[in-house]
């Protein structure tokens, strides 16, 4: 049975960003490559998130997910109170417009394959990342 | 314990009649699977409750530790 106050706290937090990525690490320092993936489309999109590191907390918030949206392995992207998807479902949504539309955005243009990626830390969408700590 | 790939495939498309599942092993490891399933339950789904269905199917060997990952794909 998931802590009855980080459930509260996890519901507030999906409640109040719409969208919001829970990940293993942060955006600029992801500790996952499924995390990392997600960030990179994310940062694409054009849109402001909020993202948590899992980390500090992994099994209480995989006991708190998996009661709320039967899910337990991250990242996980919430989308205006909805879960989304992990990495795999991120990617292919953004691949056929789907993400766009679910974000309310317009589907970014194809990067030239020869693109120096951006660095995530110098998205200017980005919110700071915030951290729950561990009960 | 290695996970038996036709159990798996066969868990999939009794939860779901109709469905046809195929399931890979990724790695030769035995706990890192793919699983790519066709069914009609999945017409009118998010992709995410398209997902929960085929997890809801092999629960039993997440549960038990069998596999550790299962990559999901749906046809459409």
């Amino acid at each position: 049975m998931a802590d009855q106050e980080l459930t509260e706290r996890v519901q507030e937090l999906i409640s109040e960003n719409p969208v919001l990525l829970f990940m293993k690490g942060t955006p600029t320092a992801p500790r996952c490559g499924f995390s990392m993936r997600t960030v990179q489309v994310l940062d694409q999109m054009g849109v402001e998130y909020g993202a948590i590191d899992v980390l500090p907390a992994l099994q209480p918030l995989r006991e708190v997910t998996s009661e709320i949206s039967d899910w337990e392995t991250f990242p996980q992207l919430y989308v205006n109170g909805d879960l989304l998807g992990g990495a795999d479902i991120v990617e292919e949504m953004f691949t056929n417009g789907e993400l766009a539309e679910s974000l309310g955005v317009e589907q970014p243009a194809r990067q030239e394959a020869e693109a120096e990626p951006a660095a995530a830390g110098d998205s200017p969408y980005q919110s700071p990342p915030m951290k729950i700590e561990g009960s | 314990m290695a996970a038996d790939l036709g159990e798996l495939k066969a868990m999939i498309e009794s939860a779901l009649p109709g469905s046809t599942a195929a399931v890979i092993d990724e790695t030769g490891t035995g706990d890192h699977l793919r699983a790519e399933v066709k069914a009609p339950q999945f017409e009118g789904l998010t992709r995410i409750d398209q997902h929960r269905l085929v997890k809801a199917a092999v629960r039993e060997r997440f549960d038990d530790g069998t596999i550790h990952a299962l990559t999901i794909k749906i046809l459409g």
